[in-house]
């Protein structure tokens, strides 16, 4: 075990430099995030060089630290979600090419270490979704609403997912086409595993590391509950 | 004899009747949609103070009282509009999503 990590602290440069040629996107959608979005950003341009950060109406200085860090900035001028956020980024990202696009959260929970291991993984399949390896960092309310959420999923759509809520991953210019999502909220989540299911892509998960740096962001019990009748009314609305 | 409901009926008909009237004047409706509105109304009350011109449809439908058929006919109309504006709200918040997208990627630094 350690003589791989050795290895691939070793070979990681090089994997870099081959995924800083190739036209691969990283979408970080940012709501109100001034404090952690520099680090992130920085962090990610050690692996990968097209980064792009929407905005989603922030109502503090996201959009400018994102601006200083000169990478690709969009701004939406009213807060529509991080569905909506993500599809804006996506969009960006088709226009210009990508091949591959890998979505991370801006609070800094996804460390982009992982990147070259999503890369890796998108090889032989559509799609790669991080899967947060189960830890008591993780609060208490987050991990019973995820149980129901990822068991609800598996039912509905015949998958093996460990972790349906993970907003770490990555897709093909392909996928994309193919798992274009309508939501604007949380839901996008789960109607990208919807549409996963209908359409038979193949998929991988891998186990990402979680940093929970604010337990009162992200998915409420409201959420949980429409994120689950979303999936019955996809289930029941879509081919 | 004129019931109260056929006077708060009647009465209620006249509101609409002055408000459909200023926002015609206010020119937030066409004279279509007032000219719509206000036979609407007119026939609301009507209907209101002479119930009895509804007995053939109401009998028909094996309704005991005219009421029933008005709560019936209430329902209808709501579920009708509730649809109509789920509608109306979906097709505006993609027009709004797909605005706010073009001006994000049109102003990108």
């Amino acid at each position: 075990m350690k003589m791989n990590q050795q290895m691939l602290l070793l070979i990681s440069p090089l994997i870099n430099l081959n995924m800083k040629k190739g036209n691969i996107w990283v979408i970080i959608p940012a709501y109100n995030e001034e404090k952690l979005i520099g680090k992130v950003i920085r962090k990610t341009k050690r692996y990968i060089d097209n980064i792009i950060v929407v905005d989603d109406g922030s109502r503090d200085r996201t959009y400018d630290v994102a601006v200083r860090n000169r990478i690709n900035s969009l701004k939406h001028i009213v807060n529509l979600g991080k569905g909506a956020a993500i599809k804006t980024g996506c969009e960006f990202a088709m226009k210009n090419g990508a091949e591959a696009i890998i979505l991370l959260d801006a609070d800094a929970q996804h460390d982009p270490k992982e990147i070259p291991n999503f890369l890796k993984s998108l090889k032989d399949v559509d799609i790669v979704f991080g899967y947060r390896k189960p830890s008591k960092q993780m609060p208490l309310i987050l991990r019973y609403g995820n149980w129901f959420i990822n068991k609800a999923t598996n039912l509905l759509y015949n998958l093996s997912l460990r972790d349906t809520q993970c907003g770490y991953r990555a897709f093909t210019r392909k996928a994309y086409k193919k798992i274009k999502w309508e939501a604007s909220d949380y839901s996008l989540e789960s109607e990208i595993i919807a549409n996963v299911g209908k359409k038979r892509l193949k998929y991988k998960e891998i186990p990402i590391q979680t940093i929970y740096s604010d337990k009162y962001k992200g998915t409420t019990i409201l959420d949980g509950v429409k994120i689950v009748l979303n999936m019955v009314w996809w289930k029941l609305t879509r081919h | 004899m004129v019931l109260g409901i056929q006077i708060l009926g009647s009465l209620f008909g006249i509101f609409m009747i002055y408000y459909t009237f200023l926002h015609h004047k206010r020119r937030e409706l066409t004279t279509k949609e007032y000219s719509f509105w206000l036979a609407l109304w007119i026939l609301f009350i009507i209907v209101a103070v002479f119930p009895q011109i509804l007995d053939p449809i109401v009998k028909s439908l094996s309704l005991v009282r005219t009421m029933d058929f008005f709560i019936i006919l209430g329902f209808m109309f709501l579920i009708g509009s509730l649809f109509y504006t789920y509608t109306i709200v979906r097709k505006n918040q993609n027009k709004l999503e797909e605005i706010v997208r073009k001006i994000a990627i049109e102003r990108r630094k």
